[in-house]
Order: structure tokens, then sequence, then C-alpha cells
């Protein structure tokens, strides 16, 4: 009679039912299950460690500043880096959008030449052996293609709020910057406060399309399950699960294949050039004027001069709309088009250094136009990377590792039975304890379930300091409930298990706070550790301890009573 | 045998004045300040930085082959130390190339099983170091902030911070003694000392300042609590330590698990010096501190 009314008044308590239902959702979501052929299973994730597999981590190399130069200066450097010449600049005149740089050479100077250098229209003239070319370009057409041209790399404008900013897709200290700007009249703009600006790394769409391009090469590969994560602006990692080191790097480092061929009659077709005559690749672009969404690329020397002769060559000069441009990207086709009738009348006389592919008018068009941008690059990505790091374990050894860990904690587990049994020698104490510091680990795992959330050595860490406070804690509880060896009267035990839990909730802000550090500086692999000892401290103080106390209370009060009956 | 610790602990509490009790501690204190300021003096850095923040490669593998064979076997790349834990090898290499790291990692996969590698950048490790530094930095901070809004009572507060920076000062200069180098790990298990240590501390001065009784019966009290708290603690990470370490004694197909072995040696030295800081140097600036102001409480 006496127990019926205990075990009602245990089952009613809110803290009571928030655990069992705490457990009961935990195990749901880890769902255990035993089959013949699987043998143990459950839902939980486990990180790299304990799975086997391999992890990259790049650093994206570039830098992004804003900068001012001299037109004509650039324009100088510009023909003598591409043509080696070396031009006198008569004038320049710097407008609001447009500059028009004008200036002589004693050499003879082509259209074609200046069509090579890519930087805007030219007129020419020559007469009393001078050559005058007036060059109708934009500043920041200069400064990143005089930029580009000397690092061999990419320099991207993006029109900001308060001017121009140039990302350079190389690794460039400041100082190499200043100086480059310096042989060019030129300097990094400082901001109001007078510092340059200037900032090591690359801007966030270009860490998201190297993510894109990276995930689009896993997916081709059929890697699907491999996820590539940003950390922070300028760091990318990926995991591949069940994938080894050596192999892992040759996948992210090694660009695909790409080829161009131009159809020569119904499905024939004839080889143009690989990716490596591909000299750069800009960013997506819309033309007002055909309304279609383009990607536009320059070829090099070799690569126009193929084209060019090809094109002749299969005729599809004169015929291009029955010789489609083909390209492919490790053999799959991803681009088809003709040539446009100016393009192909342009080609009979010279080659064309800077080409558009066109993909068409709607929103649709904008996405294989981004992608096209993709596979341009040959799936290569648009910025260095460095490698930062890198790990490996073998499946064997990470399923070792888990089992091993599973020991750890259990021996853990028996070590911390064993003290507490000897410092209170009451099975009536031992059992709610370590049933409690079970409940814990379980609704941890549970949470770790719920919200997919990777369990790697670092976490089996973290919960094993976790049983580690969370039987300090029960202690704490025991000792203030057995005042002086015995059951204290209710008023007295209700006013000391507050300040027991006073004593908890501090313990338990403290750890919180010297965790939070590592959760959010986000060092790899001890996030993980953070955030088990955070949950675990937060699931304990919150579910499980409370619950405990009341548990601890009813035990003892039973155990008195039999005792004086 | 436990029971007799607290006993004589306690005893040993009771005999001494206050500034004998915190003699030791503080000594202690001050030598391993000075063990760290010679390894920063000689190295520039207070302990010796493992490969996490210098940047290297770790390589571990299942291996019966001698110490020597593996050194002159990779001979041409940067070895800088080979270990052999039961069936396994374990090597460490100072940075290199990326053509040559990926020869170095081809060669391993495919000539060795339960291969576990391990490379961290340079300049990736140089900036983990300053958010090491900076993690422990803030969590230091932020666990002082805590404790004086908990106490409200300056000394109080202060003996706490005091006990926790000793743990972790004295837990440093003993990776320094042993070799245990700095590694993401144990700037792990530094942090979590940082909340392992406040446990023992925060129950020792609540129950002198807001329990009736004289301080002495108080501290007693509390010493029976927060030994036994944490014994269970360092019983949890003995296991953890011993079997994340010499497991393969047990079974030799089994491996060294690093970061929990690292994790647990720093904790389990830190809870010990813990057990020091508590009860002798916290108990007596706090023992000091009641009854300085009882007795300025009587005059007034």
């Amino acid at each position: 009679m006496r127990d019926d009314e205990k075990q009602q008044s245990l089952l009613k308590d809110v803290r009571v039912i928030v655990f069992i239902l705490a457990i009961l959702g935990s195990i749901i979501f880890i769902h255990p299950w035993y089959t013949s052929d699987e043998g143990f299973t459950t839902n939980l994730n486990y990180g790299l460690d304990l799975e086997g597999g391999s992890w990259l981590q790049l650093k994206l190399q570039g830098a992004v500043a804003q900068l001012d130069a001299d037109s004509g200066l650039l324009v100088k450097e510009i023909v003598n880096i591409n043509l080696a010449e070396d031009i006198t600049i008569a004038s320049t005149d710097e407008g609001e959008d447009e500059v028009t740089v004008t200036f002589t050479s004693a050499s003879v100077l082509t259209n074609n030449q200046m069509d090579q250098l890519g930087v805007g229209q030219t007129t020419i003239s020559r007469s009393n052996n001078v050559t005058q070319v007036v060059l109708h370009s934009t500043k920041e057409t200069l400064i990143s293609t005089y930029l580009g041209d000397t690092l061999k790399t990419e320099v991207i404008p993006t029109l900001i709020s308060d001017g121009v900013e140039y990302e350079i897709r190389t690794a460039i200290t400041q100082e190499e910057l200043e100086a480059l700007m310096e042989k060019v009249g030129g300097s990094i703009v400082t901001d109001i406060n007078g510092n340059p600006v200037y900032k090591e790394g690359v801007t966030t769409e270009t860490r998201d399309l190297t993510k894109e391009i990276l995930s689009d090469k896993l997916n081709s590969l059929g890697l699907k399950d491999i996820p590539v994560k940003t950390v922070g602006d300028d760091y990318i990692l990926i995991d591949f699960a069940g994938v080894d080191l050596a192999t892992a790097k040759n996948i992210a480092e090694k660009p695909g294949k790409f080829e161009i061929r131009i159809i020569t009659q119904g499905n024939e077709s004839k080889h143009v050039l690989y990716g490596d005559e591909i000299e750069s690749v800009s960013i997506v672009g819309y033309q007002e004027d055909s309304g279609s969404w383009y990607v536009p690329f320059t070829l090099t020397d070799e690569g126009a001069q193929a084209l060019q002769e090809i094109a002749i060559e299969t005729g599809a000069t004169q015929d291009p709309m029955s010789h489609n441009l083909v390209m492919y990207l490790d053999e799959n086709e991803v681009y088809s088009a003709p040539l446009s009738y100016s393009a192909a009348a342009k080609l009979e006389q010279a080659p064309i250094y800077s080409w558009q592919a066109s993909t068409g008018a709607d929103e649709d068009s904008k996405t294989r136009a981004e992608e096209l941008q993709i596979h341009l690059r040959a799936g290569a990505l648009p910025v260095n990377v460095e490698l930062m790091g890198s790990g490996h374990v073998d499946a064997a050894l990470g399923q070792q590792f888990k089992t091993q860990a599973v020991i750890a904690g259990m021996i853990a587990l028996l070590a911390v039975a064993f003290v507490v049994f000897r410092k209170y020698n009451k099975p009536a104490i031992l059992i709610p304890m370590v049933s409690t510091s079970i409940s814990e680990v379980i609704m941890i795992l549970g949470f770790a379930a719920a919200i997919g959330w990777q369990l790697d050595l670092a976490s089996i860490a973290g919960i094993i300091a976790a049983i580690g406070t969370g039987i300090d804690h029960l202690v704490i509880i025991t000792d203030e409930v057995l005042y002086e060896g015995k059951l204290p009267p209710r008023k007295v035990y209700l006013s000391r298990i507050t300040k027991a839990f006073g004593i908890i909730f501090a313990a338990s802000a403290t750890t919180i706070i010297a965790m939070s550090p590592l959760v959010i500086m986000g060092f790899g692999s001890l996030k993980g550790f953070a955030i088990t000892t955070i949950v675990g401290v937060l699931i304990g103080i919150l579910i499980a301890r409370p619950v405990y106390g009341k548990v601890i209370h009813e035990v003892l009060a039973a155990g008195s009573e039999a005792e004086a009956e | 045998m436990k029971v007799g610790l607290t006993e004589r602990l306690d005893s040993f509490v009771r005999k001494h004045d206050d500034r004998q009790l915190a003699a030791l501690p503080l000594v202690l204190f001050v030598i391993s300040l000075i063990i760290l300021a010679i390894t920063f003096a000689s190295s520039g850095s207070p302990v010796k930085l493992g490969m996490d923040f210098e940047g290297g490669t770790m390589v571990s593998m299942a291996s019966q082959e001698s110490v020597t064979a593996i050194q002159q076997k990779y001979a041409d790349y940067p070895i800088t130390d080979v270990r052999q834990a039961g069936s396994r090898i374990i090597m460490q290499f100072g940075p290199m190339s990326d053509e040559l790291q990926q020869e170095l990692t081809t060669d391993v996969i495919n000539s060795y099983d339960n291969v576990e590698i391990n490379q961290v950048g340079p300049v990736y490790g140089a900036s983990l170091q300053k958010q090491a530094v900076k993690a422990v930095i803030v969590s230091f901070i932020g666990m002082a902030i805590v404790v004086f809004l908990i106490f409200r009572t300056f000394v109080p507060s202060v003996a706490v911070v005091l006990s926790a920076l000793s743990d972790i000062i004295i837990a440093a200069a003993f990776m320094n003694i042993v070799g245990i180098e700095l590694s993401l790990g144990t700037v792990a298990a530094l942090l979590m000392l940082i909340g392992y240590s406040v446990d023992s501390d925060i129950l020792l001065t609540t129950r002198v300042l807001k329990r009736r009784g004289t301080p002495q019966e108080n501290i007693s009290n509390a010493m029976h609590t927060g030994v036994t708290m944490t014994t269970t603690t360092l019983a949890a990470l003995v296991a953890m330590y011993v079997i994340s370490t010499f497991s393969y004694v047990l079974s030799p197909s089994f491996s060294q698990i690093t970061l929990l072995s690292n994790i647990s040696i720093v904790l389990i030295f830190g809870l010990v010096a813990d057990m020091m800081n508590t009860w002798m140097l916290n108990t007596s600036i706090l023992r000091w501190h009641v009854t300085s102001v009882g007795t300025r409480r009587r005059k007034a």
C-alpha cells in the first residue's frame, strides 16, 4: 500500500516524466538493433577516426584589395609583357567609366595583336614608320589585366559600394602587391582611417565556387556522400569516408580532361584543343543586345591558331550551322553549339583569342552558364589551394578504436562504481547513482543521433569526461541528502537539496563557460569534445540529476523505514 | 584506504595553521612557474609544442619491424621520431613538401595495415596556436567572472581562481617534465581542468560561507564530499588512460589512442594537483578570511 503511494508520487513528478520521455526518446533515436546478417547496428553517426577514411583541409590562396594606378603606365606594361614591345604613351584620358589611351610605337602593331591583349577596342593607324594606337578600355580591365599577366593568375574586379575590389587568385603579400602597383604609378587604396584596403584570402563567392567545383567533381566520380564544408572564409574541409588519403588528394588536386572538338560530319568530330590551351575563364555575364547568358574565356596563342585552322579546314567558317563546336569534360559532352556568324566570318581572317560560350536567355541558361564555367576550368579550382592538414585512418583501425572506446567507457564506469561503493557501502545508493550516470550517457548519445552529429574520438573523450562530472554532482547531492549519515527531516532535506543544486549549477556554469571557446573557435577535432561536454552537463543538470535527487530521497526513506520497523 | 586519505588530510589541515598549509602548494606553484619560464627561455613557448601546433606528420601503423629498421627505411624523409607501442610503430616527421608528403602517404598505405596518418601544415599549426592561447585565456577569464558572480566576495573568489590557475600551471609544468607535448588533446584537457578544478572549490567555498557551524567543521564536511568527487573522477580517468595507452598489453591487436591517452594523463595530473590546491591552498585562504572577518565583526 505504502509502496504504491510512493510509486505514484514519483511518477507524478514532472521531472521524472521528462526524464522517462527523454530516455525513451533517446533510445528511439539511437535505434539499437540486432540482425543476424548485419550484427549490432545503431543510428549513430561516427566520425572518420572511428569509421575509417581520410580528410583534407585546404586553404584558399588569394588576396582582395582596392587598387589604383596610372592608365598609361598600365597599358605600357601590358603591351610590354604580352608583346615584348616598348611603346610611348602619347596621351591618356581618364573618363568616368572609360579610359582612352593613345600610344605610339616604331614597330608594326596589328589589330590581331591588340585583340590578344584583350583589354578593349583599338584603332590603329600607321604613318612615317610610326604606329599610333588609340585604345578604349576601363581602369578595372587594365588593372586586372596587368596584375593577371604579371602574376599569371586571374584577377577579378568587382564593383562594391565604395569603389572596385580586386580579387587576386594567388598568394600575394601586401608588400609584393604594393611593389607591383608602384611600378605602374599606383598603390593600394587606403580607407578613411588611412589603412590600405587589403586582405589575405578570397571573396565569399570564390570560396563558394571552389566548394561547388569540388562537390561537382566528387559527384561526377560517383562519390555522392562526400561532404565539402567551408570553415571560415578561407578554409575548405573535405571528409572522404572510406577513401584513402592518397586517392583523396589525387581527386581533389587533379583537374579533369577538357577537350573541344568540331563536328565534321554527322557524329564524326575532329579534335581542336585540350583544356591546357584555355588561358582563362571569366565570370558568367549577360549580353543585353542578344539577350543571353554567356561564359567568356580566352585561348592561348596555340589554342587560338588551332581553332582557326581546324574551323577553316572542316568548313565550319563557311557553314557554321552544321559544324557544332562541342566541349567535353572527362569524355562527357558539356556544351554543343555552332559558331556565331560574326565569329565564323572573323575566323576566316585571323585567330580569335577571346571567346564567349552562350547558353540562352532564361534562368535555366544562367545555371547552365555557371556550370559551363566550372567545366571550362576542367574542374580545376579557381584559386590555388594549399594543403593545410590531412588525415587518414584505416577502416579496420577505426573499428578497433570504436571497440576500445566502448571498453574504456565501460571500465571507467566500473571504476567509478567501485569508488562509490567503497565510500557509501550501500547498493541502495550505488544502483541509482550508476543508473543515473548511464542514463546521462544514453541521453547524450540520443541527442547525437537526433541531430545527426558525428561521434569521433574527441566526442567519446567528452562523454567519459561527462561521466566524471556527472558522478561528482551525484556525490554532492548524496552527501547533502545524507546529512551526518542519515536522512534529515523533509524541510531540512528540501533546503539541502536546493543548496546542493546551487553548487551544481555554479560548477556547471563554469564548465560550460570554460568549454565554450572551443566550440566558437572551431578547432576541428576538439569541437566534438567541447560540444559533448557541454551537452552532457546540460542534460545532467536539467534532466537527470534532479530526478536522482528525488529517487535517492525515496530510496533512502524506504531504507530507513525498513530499518525502523 | 581511501577513507584513510580523507581522515589524514583532515587532521593535517586541522593541525597546521593557515600559513603552513599554504606553503607547500605555493612552493610547488612557484617551482612550476620556474619550469615553465625555463622552457619558455629555451624554446620560445612555455610548453613544448606538439605536431598540432608546429606542423608535421604523424604516421602510425601495424608493423613488427624494429625501430632502427624503420628509421633507415624512411631516412629520406624528415623523420624526427620513431616509437614502438605494442604491435604498432609510430613515426613523426617534420614539415615536408607536398610531393614528398604524397609519396610518403602512398608508400605507407600500400605497405602497411591499420594505418593512421595525421598531417598539419606549419601555417595552419601557427594559426591554431594563436587560437589555442586565446581559448585558454578566454576560458580562464570567463571562469573567473562566473566565480566572482557566484560568491560576490573578493577573497574567496580570488582563492578559487588562484587554485584553478595553480592546477593548470602545475599540470603544464608536469607536461614539460615527463615530455608530453601540447596538442589539441592536451589543450582540451587544460580547459577541462578549469571545469573540474572549480567543482570542489565551489563546494568548499559554499559550505564554509553559507553553512552554519565552525569553519573547521564545514571544511571537514566539504572534504569528505570533495575527496570522493575527485577520486571518482580520477578513477574514470585512470581507466580511460590505461585502456587508451596500454590496451595492447591485453590484446596485441589493440592500439594506442593518442588523443584519449593525452587528455586523460594531463587531467589525472591536474586533478592530483587540484586535491592539494583545494584542500591546502584554497582552504587556508578561506579559513584565514572567515576567521579574520569574524574577529573584525566582533571588534566592531
